[in-house]
């Protein structure tokens, strides 16, 4: 059964085009990343080539070849913004899309009609939504490798390793919102106000947050990595406490660690560690949505939309 | 054509123009009192709010510091008979960076949100039809929306300017001058119009989409796109930021060599700055920054001067207010009355 709602979901996102247009999205902003790669990589060559004809025309020595200070996969590291804010936002759009309908539509009322269990329900619009968004990944997976294919000409069993652990972790990272995308549209009567929640959440989850734990400006949150504020300030010593919890953060911090493009290095448990959050998220939130379809008066949602 | 006939067009033209603004008036309260009584907007405001405040207070609990160390410095200097003394490099107005950069990205999101639930709730409730069975014409529902939607957004940027100004005052211990008054006037004043052209597109968005759901998500989308992603595009491509701590700190180049390599990348430095022209929220970013004192830079010069430096960024955030305030009154001229998808 649970298969068989799966694969309705699967069909009616794909019917609508959403799964096209955030794979299409996603797509483009992952060639994105690549495409600035590739201008960075091109204008540090031109930079480099030019200071040192003009520190040779002043007498001094080459400079060290700048490319020692970049990590191979740092080309990527757009992705590490991208996926927070674009990703996270068609993940909230594909959560939405997996209950609205059915609310609306009066096909919630329909099955629930049967001797249907709600958590197979739940299980099976879950599933849904995470297949579409691990296939979306898969292929930001393909066009990042070919990227850097394309840019570095060469691309170790290593680099691809790193690479797949980063498109896992953002997959997770995108469950946490498309499940908060579900949630808003029970918590709300009227779907348009769901999805406004579930905007207000990400705004919450993703500048909010950040700026009480670590004094991170809405345009620091931007850059792939910036360092949290000093905790001598007796607020951020207060607030600093929470920033283990604050996924946002961490899910910035364990990408850069896995795609070591980080300036500091930590060992794979403490990065490991940065994660928890975020399966933490995933599981409150699967048992909150399992709890609220349970409870949920689908003849009431119906004739009130 | 007698002088009698003349003055009755003019009273029968006036009394015309006069409903007219009632009318307009009557939909801008209306308007006004939905935005107040929709809690979820009044939750959104109330985030803006408080991330104002904690903001500014952490920005603030520093400079009283900084201020005290220069206060006691400029006494000493004073009390010693010294003529000539430092000026202070410190700046009140530029605690507010906090402050310009939510207005920039919450603030643009409660306006989409207004805009699109100001025509969804029409829709929903079924009054659209009724509005139009009056004589309320589509270019009034337009501007009278749009005169209500920038009274909520003054009422939420005053609240917000004072609690930003109280912050820098009380906590910060510095209180801002007359002319920083009117420097932060017309800041908010750029908020005011960069909010009300945000509110333009939700409302475009989702009158021109059969499913209002839709229209939302193609204005968060553009939102998306001109808030966050072409700024990103523009820094991200900024030859120094290529490497942690500075490309040309890396090869040992001061400024001037920085300037003499940057001759040789005319084109790119091109692309790089229309990429970022083409961004509402960067123009509105660079005026408010420059208002406030953000930019060190602009902190010895005086207001002609900045208005002078930043008149690139008023003439574009004027230019896209006036192209979506024509797009809202063309489309709420060209709306049906009843629409399908009512219920989303």
């Amino acid at each position: 059964m649970i298969t068989t709602i799966a694969g309705h979901e699967l069909r009616l996102l794909v019917r609508q085009r959403t799964f096209l247009a955030m794979l299409g999205v996603l797509g483009v902003m992952t060639a994105l990343a690549g495409v600035l790669g590739w201008s960075s990589h091109r204008t540090i060559v031109q930079v480099y080539d030019q200071a040192v004809i003009l520190l040779a025309s002043q007498g001094k020595p080459a400079p060290p070849n700048p490319f020692t200070l970049k990590p191979s996969l740092s080309l990527l590291s757009n992705m590490v913004v991208y996926i927070p804010l674009i990703g996270a936002l068609l993940a909230l759009i594909v959560g939405h899309h997996a209950l609205a309908d059915d609310q609306t539509g009066g096909v919630g009322r329909l099955v629930f009609s049967r001797p249907l269990d709600r958590r197979i329900y739940v299980a099976g619009k879950v599933a849904a939504a995470t297949a579409v968004l691990g296939a979306v990944m898969v292929a930001s997976f393909a066009i990042s490798a070919a990227a850097l294919l394309i840019v570095n000409r060469r691309i170790g069993t290593g680099d691809l390793s790193r690479l797949a652990g980063f498109f896992i972790v953002s997959w997770l990272y995108l469950v946490v919102f498309a499940l908060i995308g579900m949630v808003a549209v029970i918590i709300n009567r009227r779907n348009s106000l769901g999805l406004l929640t579930a905007t207000g959440a990400w705004l919450v989850i993703t500048f909010i947050v950040p700026q009480f734990t670590s004094g991170l400006t809405p345009s620091a949150s931007l850059n792939p990595t910036t360092a949290p504020a000093s905790t001598s300030q007796a607020f951020f010593r207060a607030t600093a406490r929470v920033r283990p919890y604050s996924i946002a953060e961490q899910y910035k911090e364990a990408s850069a660690h896995i795609l070591a493009t980080s300036q500091s290095t930590e060992s794979v448990w403490h990065t490991a560690l940065r994660i928890s959050p975020i399966v933490g998220a995933v599981l409150v939130l699967t048992i909150a949505l399992v709890v609220l379809i349970d409870r949920h008066d689908y003849s009431r949602s119906a004739t009130n939309e | 054509m007698n002088e009698s006939s003349v003055a009755g067009r003019h009273s029968v033209a006036g009394r015309h123009s006069a409903a007219g603004r009632h009318r307009v008036l009557t939909v801008a309260a209306h308007e006004y009192r939905a935005a107040v009584r929709n809690r979820l907007l009044v939750l959104l405001a109330g985030i803006l709010i408080v991330v104002t405040a904690t903001s500014v207070y952490i920005g603030s609990a520093g400079y009283a510091g900084q201020l005290a160390d220069y206060n006691t410095y400029r006494d000493a200097a004073t009390a010693s008979g010294l003529d000539r003394i430092a000026p202070s490099p410190l700046a009140p107005l530029s605690l507010l960076q906090g402050a310009m950069e939510y207005l920039e990205i919450i603030g643009a999101v409660i306006a989409i949100a207004l805009g699109y639930l100001s025509v969804s709730r029409e829709r929903a409730n079924r009054t659209l039809a009724l509005l139009r069975s009056r004589p309320l014409t589509g270019g009034e529902h337009a501007l009278g929306s749009l005169l209500g939607a920038m009274a909520v957004f003054a009422t939420l940027i005053a609240a917000t300017a004072i609690t930003a100004v109280l912050g820098v005052g009380i906590i910060g211990n510095d209180w801002i001058n007359g002319s920083q008054s009117l420097q932060l006037f017309l800041a908010y004043s750029a908020a005011l119009i960069y909010m009300s052209s945000f509110y333009a597109l939700g409302a475009i968005a989702t009158a021109r989409t059969t499913i209002a759901t839709n229209g939302l998500m193609i204005a968060l989308g553009i939102w998306l796109i001109v808030v966050l992603v072409l700024p990103q595009i523009g820094d991200t491509l900024d030859a120094d930021n290529q490497i942690p701590g500075g490309l040309f700190g890396a090869l040992g180049l001061g400024h001037d060599g920085e300037v003499t390599i940057l001759t040789h990348f005319t084109t790119y430095e091109r692309i790089r700055t229309w990429t970022e022209e083409l961004s509402l929220a960067k123009h509105f970013e660079r005026f408010a920054f420059a208002m406030t004192d953000v930019k060190a830079r602009y902190r010895p010069f005086d207001l002609p001067w900045l208005l002078n430096t930043t008149r690139n960024d008023i003439g574009w955030l004027l230019g896209y207010a006036a192209l979506l305030t024509v797009g809202i009154r063309r489309t709420y001229r060209t709306q049906p009355p009843t629409t399908q998808g009512a219920n989303q």
